[in-house]
Parts: C-alpha cells; sequence; structure tokens
C-alpha cells in the first residue's frame, strides 16, 4: 500500500468521527431539548452526520476488502515465484 | 488500484458534505443573514471547514497513491525520465542529485562528441584529399607567383 494512502485513511477515520460528533452536536451544544420536537438545524446535523459516518464507514470497509485482496494476490504471486525458483 | 479510487470517491463525497455544512444555516435558514450566528451555525460552520480541508488533503493522498500504483504498474510514465539508456548507469558513491545532473548533461556531452567526431572525420577527409590539390595550388601558385 502507497504510504500517501495510508495517510488518506486517516482523513476517512476523521470523517468518520466528524460524523459522529454531527449526530451527537445537537444534544451536547444543547440547542436541541431532548423531548422536544426537532429544529431544522438538527435536522440537518443528524442527515449530514449520518450521511458521513455511512460514507466513512463503507470507503474503510471496502478500501480494507480490497487491500486484503491486493496483499492476498501478492502473497499467491510471492509464492508460485519462489515454487519457480526451487 | 480499486482501493484507492474508492478512497478517493469516499474522500471527495466528505468534502461535499463539509461544504454543505458550512453552507446548511444560510441554505435551510435557520440562520438569518446579518443576524449573530447562533449556536448551529457555529458547530455547522466550523465542523464544515476542517471536514472540508482533511477530505480534500485524503483525496488529493489517495489520488496520488493511485498515481504511484499505476506507475508501479507501468501504466502511467514518470514525467521527466531519461530514456533506457541512460537510465543504466551505474549507481556510483555521488548523491542523488549529482546523478540527476548527470543524467540530464549527458545527452548533451554525447551530442557534443558526435558532433566532434564527425568534424574530426571531416578534416581527415580533407586531409586525404588536399595533397594533390596542394600539389596543384603549390604549382599553380608557383606559376602565378613572383619570384623574389
Amino acid at each position: 500500500m502507497a504510504p500517501q494512502a495510508r495517510v488518506g485513511l486517516i482523513a476517512t477515520v476523521v470523517g468518520f468521527f466528524t460524523g459522529i460528533w454531527l449526530f451527537l452536536a445537537p444534544f451536547i451544544v444543547e440547542y436541541q431539548k431532548v423531548g422536544q420536537d426537532w429544529v431544522d438545524a438538527t435536522k440537518n446535523d443528524l442527515w449530514t452526520g449520518g450521511a458521513l459516518i455511512a460514507i466513512s464507514a463503507l470507503t474503510l470497509i471496502l478500501f480494507g476488502a480490497f487491500a486484503l485482496r491486493d496483499a492476498a494476490r501478492a502473497a499467491e504471486r510471492k509464492n508460485a515465484t519462489e515454487a519457480e525458483e526451487s | 488500484m480499486a482501493k484507492y479510487v474508492i478512497g478517493a470517491a469516499g474522500a471527495l463525497l466528505g468534502a461535499l458534505a463539509g461544504v454543505w455544512l458550512m453552507l446548511a444555516p444560510f441554505a435551510l435558514a435557520y440562520q438569518g443573514s446579518g443576524a449573530d450566528w447562533a449556536d448551529p451555525t457555529y458547530v455547522d460552520f466550523w465542523t464544515g471547514l476542517p471536514l472540508l480541508v482533511i477530505s480534500l488533503a485524503g483525496s488529493i493522498l489517495y489520488i496520488s497513491g493511485l498515481v504511484e500504483e499505476l506507475r508501479r504498474r507501468g501504466i502511467m510514465r514518470r514525467p521527466y525520465t531519461a530514456p533506457v539508456e541512460q537510465s543504466q548507469a551505474p549507481p556510483g558513491d555521488a548523491s542523488s542529485s549529482e546523478n540527476n545532473v548527470d543524467q540530464i548533461l549527458l545527452p548533451l556531452v554525447t551530442a557534443m562528441l558526435k558532433d566532434m567526431q564527425e568534424r574530426d572525420r571531416e578534416r581527415d577527409e580533407t586531409h586525404r584529399e588536399t595533397p594533390d590539390n596542394v600539389q596543384q595550388t603549390r604549382s599553380a601558385g608557383e606559376e602565378g607567383s613572383v619570384s623574389r
């Protein structure tokens, strides 16, 4: 894996935690009272935060899956070349 | 290779979410224009701005990773690479910057050498031709010259 992509993964993880923050922010900052109807800001933050969590999680899962697939293929190729040499 | 594309797409969507967060208070009109910023506006704006910056940086990094992968596989060519003959120069003790300078100067020096060799060859050829010519010119000179 390219070293740039590892740093890119950190950006995706930051995006994930930003989504969690957005999900909780209305209640932590207290511009949304518990039990009352949701104000526009709360709805926006919950939807945006949820979307961000979903996007980041999906990106992380797919990236991990494809990275594992690439690693498995590289290991297979290495084993095949070692078997040919010996 | 697909992993980098997925990462870049995810980071770009994150950047778009950041842009939306910065604009949402005004777009959804829960922040009146000209009025002091309310708590939701502060939260959304100051969450959206870092998210935008970080996601853009992330997408650039994923794309640069993709470019490196493409170069490693030989699909994309590296810019400013020397031709194959020159790149096979043996690695010496000199630093990489010196090697780069050598690689830049090498075609120039070889062209100059080739030019000099051609000139020498032409000169040799003219020298071979000149003994006859010299004899002719000498005899012509002797004919035309005024003996002192």
